[in-house]
């Protein structure tokens, strides 16, 4: 045990002394922050929540069952992100993190090294989404006004379930790493992304959570309340914990103690099973994982861009730059299940739209499709920030410990930063177009607002990726050993907050001229002067923010590099 | 060649290097030595553009690299005393992205590129990804990256760290050869028998300030010395050392 908590305090010491080493005003600033964005964010989770559950039980019937639905639909979730970010987790410390070497070399059990690895990456896996459990428990407990022994449930039954998450992810990746031939460790990431995604839209095609608002399209209220009862599979973890909370909450002390402890006979067999396991694989999947593959690259791949036409338009060393970028990209595996996320995303996105039920709206069908559509690019632009923060805030510190090279190089940072711009702007520019068309199709809107997408789509991407390269080059972090986490950093959360910010700003600028427009056209009339003028200087000013949001992050990334 | 003048650096309180005054001459074997800490790689990072200057101003070839970085660099080839490169290219790959970056045309870049990789033994891995490399075999694609747009001065940390015996002799013949024709080769090093070995003029910084210059038999006079190698004297003037030149 002792040997555990002596490899566990570099951590502590690394996390105590990390904070120490910016100055402290900076310190103070950034943390203040970071909790009011932490506050702000769990305090909306808390309101959202609590108004759905108030919602339901105002519904005579079934509005019970659609809270315990919800309820069991939240804990799944949990269980399903704690897992995956358990095998994410598990991965990088059992196998990939630069001080394996050194640990490995000391007079420690194997067995504690798997311990301590354990115990950190359960740690990292599970504490946001622990924390961001408390107001939706917290919310149901208010609501059903429950009693000190539902929170003590809870309590229990998340820690249950981060601990049995953990241990599940742990296993896999003991015996996948085992499995796996050397050097191909990393290729696990793609595997699990590929996995995930196929899970995510056949979960989401079977669940279709749009009958579920819509109770016609059921033949009776029968099996309408029979499909929103159903309970879930008796032989997964989510199950139990949802089954000891829903006890609780009615105040079922027995049922819920029953359950409780099902969750945590089943926490503490696969402790003994993961601690086996770990036994018998853990060493000899890690000196597999040290082994690098030494195949020679047969082809090129990406940038034979790297004809004479292409350096002769850009320059030389705008060529080379891409040419590396294109290159290191596409060969990090990592990034590779990062790109099936966003090919399920864009499936779900479009899904989404394509079972929108705009014709049975009682309100004027034209107008329904055309307030979607205009929503839809707010939407569209928030997918493309949520993108950006995974690619385009982290591609500075991506040049890690290499960027001495850059430095050194006869080549501005202007030049370096824009080159990144420009890599990324074109394939995110056709992404969310295509977001953005093929939506408005599936909508069938009018010609009027598909321009207007597409036009407002063509100059606030621009903006989101400057604030993306910009703020990213001005809070790089090149020691980082997983640079796409930088998000979560606090210029990865600022990045967010100042895209919102500006993607809002448009949208409440064009929302004025576009509503006059419409009633315009609804009511056959044409806009007046002042209408007309209205419509011209937001438009103007939506130009002229669009313009700043791309310069102005630019110069501030180049200047604070 | 390169020209020091009143350089200095401070991280926060501390004064890393104080008032460095140092003039190089084209085709001169500099060796730049000095305990732990001393500011050493400091003074190379400023010197390559990698670190402003707190203070003062670093001429390379009568161009002021705070001025016109991008001209001065392009003189520049650095070698850093820790290989970190882009893991996923491969050997080729990065010479031919250095070759781009210093605006080295393609045909020249290809042809220079296979005949550095040929003279450090690295020829048989060009196709490899870096990540596969050995400590030393990166080191020697970092020195060969270095040559590859011929550079006018060299400006170099700890080179032989990492690399095999054979190695060491290729690098060092190699930087007399250099100097031979006329290339500045400003050398940072702990390996003294290397730098007493190797180069013509030796500057010893201490605590952020040059405490002793010349050649050996200069520095022996200025550690009070009659015999005693390079070692000697260094571990006398820096026990000393808090004058400076």
């Amino acid at each position: 045990m002792k040997e555990i908590i002596t490899l566990l305090i570099p951590r502590y010491l690394s996390f105590k002394n990390g904070s120490l080493s910016l100055n402290g005003k900076n310190r103070r600033l950034r943390l203040l922050l970071f909790a009011t964005l932490i506050l702000l964010f769990w305090a909306g989770v808390f309101i959202v929540f609590r108004r759905i559950l108030i919602y339901f039980s105002g519904i005579d019937e079934f509005g019970n069952i659609l809270a315990h639905k919800l309820l069991s639909m939240v804990i799944t979730t949990f269980f399903a992100l704690l897992t995956f970010s358990g095998i994410v987790a598990s991965l990088s410390k059992l196998y990939l993190s630069r001080d394996l070497g050194l640990v490995h070399s000391l007079p420690v059990r194997s067995g504690g090294i798997f311990m301590a690895r354990w115990i950190e990456s359960t740690i990292d896996s599970s504490w946001m989404t622990l924390f961001f459990s408390i107001p939706v428990f917290l919310s149901y407990g208010m609501v059903y006004k429950a009693g000190p022994f539902y929170y003590l449930t809870a309590a229990l039954m998340m820690v249950s379930l981060c601990l049995t998450a953990s241990a599940v992810s742990v296993f896999l990746v003991l015996i996948s790493a085992f499995i796996l031939p050397a050097g191909k460790i990393r290729s696990l990431f793609v595997f699990l992304g590929l996995i995930f995604v196929v899970a995510l839209i056949v979960a989401f095609r079977l669940m279709r959570p749009e009958r579920l608002v819509n109770p016609e399209s059921f033949t009776s209220l029968l099996l309408y309340l029979k499909e929103m009862g159903t309970a879930g599979s008796p032989f997964v973890p989510a199950t139990w914990a949802f089954d000891s909370l829903s006890s609780a909450l009615a105040d079922l002390k027995t049922e819920a103690f029953f359950h409780l402890s099902l969750c945590w006979s089943f926490t503490g067999a696969l402790y003994f099973i993961v601690n086996w396991t770990a036994k018998l694989f853990y060493f000899s999947g890690y000196t597999n994982a040290q082994t690098a593959s030494a195949w020679p690259l047969t082809h090129t791949m990406g940038v034979s861009v790297g004809s004479r036409q292409f350096s002769g338009m850009v320059g030389r060393p705008a060529k080379g730059l891409a040419a590396k970028e294109v290159r290191t990209f596409f060969r990090d595996q990592t990034q590779w299940s990062q790109l099936f996320l966003i090919a399920a995303l864009i499936v779900i996105y479009l899904y989404n739209f394509s079972v929108l039920p705009v014709d049975q709206a009682k309100v004027g069908t034209v107008y329904l499709q055309n307030i979607f559509s205009f929503l839809n690019m707010g939407l569209a632009a928030f997918v493309l920030t949520a993108i950006a923060a995974r690619f385009v805030y982290p591609a500075v510190s991506c040049e890690g410990n290499a960027f001495w090279i850059i430095r050194a190089a006869p080549v501005t940072l202007k030049k370096f930063l824009w080159v990144k711009f420009f890599l990324y702007y074109v394939p995110l520019l056709f992404l969310t177009e295509l977001l953005v068309v093929s939506s408005n199709i599936l909508l069938q809107v009018k010609p009027f607002m598909m321009v207007l997408s597409i036009v407002t789509i063509f100059f606030m991407t621009p903006g989101i990726i400057a604030m993306g390269i910009g703020l990213g080059a001005a809070y790089p972090d090149f020691n980082s050993e997983n640079p796409s986490q930088a998000v979560t950093s606090f210029g990865g959360f600022l990045f967010m907050l100042v895209s919102a910010g500006f993607i809002a700003l448009v949208i409440i600028l064009e929302a004025g001229p576009v509503y006059q427009f419409f009633m315009a056209e609804i009511q056959g009339r044409r806009l007046s002067n002042l209408q007309t003028a209205w419509s011209i200087v937001s438009f103007v000013i939506v130009s002229l923010i669009c313009t700043l949001a791309v310069i102005l992050p630019m110069r501030f990334g180049e200047r604070q590099l | 060649m390169i020209e020091l003048i009143n350089l200095t650096k401070r991280y926060g309180r501390v004064l890393a290097v104080d008032h460095l005054n140092l003039k190089v001459e084209k085709g001169e074997l500099f060796g730049f030595i000095g305990p732990n800490g001393a500011g050493k790689t400091t003074t190379l990072r400023m010197m390559a553009g990698i670190l402003g200057a707190t203070e003062g101003s670093i001429s390379i070839a009568g161009i002021d690299i705070a001025k016109y970085p991008e001209r001065a660099k392009g003189m520049i080839g650095f070698i850093p005393d820790r290989p970190f490169l882009y893991e996923k290219l491969t050997g080729m790959e990065f010479l031919r992205f250095i070759g781009d970056l210093y605006g080295v045309t393609e045909e020249d870049s290809h042809a220079r590129a296979e005949e550095l990789l040929q003279r450090f033994s690295l020829y048989n891995w060009e196709d490899h990804l870096i990540e596969s490399y050995s400590h030393g075999m990166k080191q020697r694609l970092i020195i060969a990256s270095a040559l590859l747009h011929d550079p006018e001065i060299i400006i170099v940390d700890e080179p032989m760290v990492g690399l095999d015996p054979a190695g060491i002799r290729m690098v060092k013949n190699i930087f007399r050869d250099l100097a031979n024709n006329g290339v500045v080769i400003f050398m940072s090093t702990h390996t003294l028998a290397i730098a007493e070995d190797l180069c013509d003029r030796i500057g010893i910084i201490h605590k952020g300030r040059m405490i002793a210059l010349g050649a050996t038999g200069d520095l022996k006079g200025t550690a009070c010395l009659i015999d005693g190698d390079l070692e000697e004297v260094f571990l006398r003037l820096t026990e000393k050392g808090e004058g400076a030149l």
